[in-house]
């Protein structure tokens, strides 16, 4: 009779400090700058709340598993390093964020129960997808629906020029620090770029 | 976004609600013009 291998699940560790991590988001606000929210690249689109933990949920079967599950892609995804987030679709908000709670921890970053940002910055995704930095935004274009993105000057000049819809243009320091306000957080002051 | 294999499950308890970090304390401005060499 073979040997039942042990689950996986059982290398576990307990701890009682969060775990800060890398992460980027998308941005919708009001007109105003009177309601700004994060809200995730991927998955449910739904916000993420302002002053109370970030809650992971999962609808993957089996139904009511326990979140994140090890072998699920559900959960808060964060990464060790900012570089892979180059990879993400449209960021406008960089940042760290801190997970706690249940946290399956992996390769290159982690899935956690509970999150909450720490520090943010705007982000140009066109700098951040060719040099690895959020870049210096100048305007945010609001486009319909609320939808934010984010622009660096010489970028901002170039979506003009070859007709991006940019909306509502907004000054950027403002829709930076309505977003820091909300959340109550800090600037991230510096990305060191990586390849 | 690809965060690899998992590796190992982490139960992280806080006491609290993680706060924010704090910005560092900006550095002392000396109150007082140096004094004028000579």
């Amino acid at each position: 009779m073979g040997t039942i291998p042990a689950p996986l699940e059982t290398f576990s560790a307990s701890a009682t400090d969060p775990i800060l991590a890398w992460r980027t988001w998308t941005l919708a606000g009001s007109r105003d700058l009177g309601e700004v929210r994060l809200l995730p690249i991927a998955g449910d689109g739904k916000p993420w709340p302002v002053r109370d933990p970030a809650r992971a949920a999962c609808r993957r079967p089996p139904r009511h598993h326990i979140v994140p599950g090890f072998g699920c892609r559900c959960g808060l995804h964060a990464t060790r390093a900012p570089a892979p987030l180059r990879r993400t679709r449209d960021p406008a908000v960089l940042g760290t964020v801190a997970l706690w709670g249940r946290v399956v921890e992996h390769e290159h970053g982690y899935r956690g129960e509970f999150g909450y940002p720490q520090r943010l910055r705007l982000a140009c995704y066109l700098c951040f997808w060719q040099w690895g930095v959020p870049g210096a935004c100048e305007v945010v274009a609001r486009r319909f629906g609320g939808r934010m993105v984010p622009l660096c000057g010489p970028h901002s000049e170039l979506s003009l020029r070859y007709g991006f819809r940019v909306g509502r243009l907004l000054p950027a320091h403002h829709v930076e620090q309505a977003l820091l306000s909300t959340y109550a957080v800090d600037v991230l002051r510096s990305v060191v770029p990586q390849r | 976004m690809d965060i690899g294999a998992p590796l190992r499950i982490i139960e992280i308890e806080p006491v609290s609600l993680p706060l924010p970090e704090t910005l560092p304390e900006p550095e002392r401005i000396p109150d007082t013009e140096p004094a004028e060499p000579g």
